[in-house]
């Protein structure tokens, strides 16, 4: 078992790579935790994702523009890569699969690759359809993989109005299927009046909203292992 | 802030050439907060191990910038090839030879290439942006191939037009990349490198400069 000065000490290396979008610490962190024995999920929850964090913070203060958003996932993936093999099997009651993609019409996809990060570092299992997608293959692919999530993006108003069909589809078919829908020309009211289960603005948002979701399931992780105590 | 210290570093690590430029007018509102461009050339044959050194220098001067609480963004040689990481979406807004005009090592030749006064084009860039505010050199902002037109005679798929660059007409086309294509396509057939590079080797400032190997 790594000794806990050891352990924070690779947490913050983690934490800061990410925050200073520095790939190559990044990794050798990473590498530090698998050799000290550390667990995954606490590597990855504590370390990358706490950056991440951080990283949202810095956005919303207007010190981080998009371009060091970008560099700081582009580092978290390269930690992810190395952690991702060490994780145990996360168990917090949300088993979960989601259907993600940018609309028919629209090949944005800059804030739908930052929510799939999002959902990657939470254990999801992803099936990113990528950009232009018919929206039948978004009904298909729900069915098809019987995931619980289905977002949709879309950074236009004309490739926008693909997305109540799709909701309406799937709605249709799989009552109990979430949906989020994102982008910049999407609103709150919209995604209320189309029945859309969650809503993010765009990609700095959606990176919020992601985040918040992560947070959540790690509140709920560390309140599971302090009743096993 | 005096730029000197990070040039002498930079062509202590092997730069052939670095310049700093001011970007702004040529930046995309994301990164226009990044608008010190640093231009890095190399002028070896354009191979693995050159781009190797023109990320090991890339490196180098990241850490330089970011040592003193400045911000980078790399843009690497071979930009156009690197897939599947979140920052590659912004590489297609920078281009090496926007940021080697604005930094007075060259301008853009009829061929389409940077041509630098010492090393014509047999250059190999990269660049890094900063937010650090960096001295600029003056920018390079007129053609000074004048009359010269070998490259427009020699090339052999005809897509030098000949027409000159300028700054200030951004929009004019300066070679016929389809035509040059085309031609690159045929040569794939029988040839194992199918680049003619007829334009750099013909240039006469490119023929004043051994390789350096």
């Amino acid at each position: 078992m790594a000794d806990e000065a050891k352990k924070k000490e690779i947490l913050e290396k983690l934490k800061n790579s990410v925050i200073q979008y520095d790939e190559d610490t990044c990794k050798e962190a990473a590498n530090e935790a698998v050799e000290a024995g550390m667990d995954g999920n606490e590597a990855i929850f504590d370390g990358l994702v706490a950056g991440m964090e951080e990283v949202g913070r810095l956005f919303e203060a207007q010190e981080y523009f998009v371009p060091e958003i970008l560099m700081c996932a582009d580092a978290l993936y390269a930690g992810l890569d190395i952690l991702k093999p060490h994780c145990r099997q996360m168990d917090l009651g949300v088993k979960g699969a989601v259907v993600i993609g940018t609309v028919e019409g629209d090949v944005h996809d800059i804030g739908k690759n930052l929510v799939k990060m999002m959902f990657d570092v939470s254990g999801f299992t992803i099936y990113d359809l990528g950009r232009d997608v018919p929206l039948d293959k978004f009904v298909e692919e729900q069915l098809k993989t019987d995931s619980e999530l289905v977002c949709l993006s879309a950074m236009m108003t004309t490739s926008m109005v693909g997305m109540p069909k799709v909701i309406e589809k799937i709605k249709a078919k799989n009552p109990d299927c979430m949906i989020m829908i994102g982008g910049a020309p999407t609103s709150k009211e919209l995604a209320d009046k189309w029945g859309a289960d969650g809503y993010a603005e765009d990609a700095s948002n959606a990176l919020k909203e992601a985040i918040k979701m992560v947070s959540f399931l790690k509140k709920l992780r560390d309140e599971k292992a302090s009743k096993q105590k | 802030m005096d730029a000197a210290p990070l040039k002498e570093h930079l062509k202590q690590e092997g730069a052939t050439l670095v310049g700093v430029g001011d970007v702004t007018i040529a930046l995309a509102h994301d990164i226009i907060h990044l608008n010190r461009g640093i231009a890095l050339a190399v002028n070896r044959g354009l191979g693995r191990e050159t781009i190797e050194m023109l990320m090991k220098l890339q490196k180098a001067a990241e850490a330089w910038l970011k040592e003193q609480g400045f911000r980078t963004l790399l843009i690497p040689p071979d930009s156009d090839r690197i897939k599947g990481k979140y920052i590659t979406k912004l590489y297609k807004f920078v281009s090496h030879k926007t940021v080697a005009t604005c930094s007075g090592l060259g301008w853009i030749g009829k061929n389409g290439l940077i041509i630098n006064k010492q090393y014509g084009s047999k250059l190999s860039w990269a660049t890094v942006l900063t937010d650090a505010p960096l001295e600029a050199d003056s920018p390079v902002t007129e053609s000074q191939c004048g009359d010269c037109d070998l490259c427009v005679k020699h090339c052999p798929s005809g897509a030098v037009t000949g027409n000159i660059w300028s700054r200030g007409e951004p929009l004019k086309s300066i070679v016929n990349y389809e035509k040059c294509r085309s031609l690159k396509k045929e040569r794939r057939l029988f040839e194992e490198k199918p680049n003619c590079g007829l334009c750099v080797t013909i240039c006469p400032y490119s023929r004043q400069v051994r390789s350096g190997k």
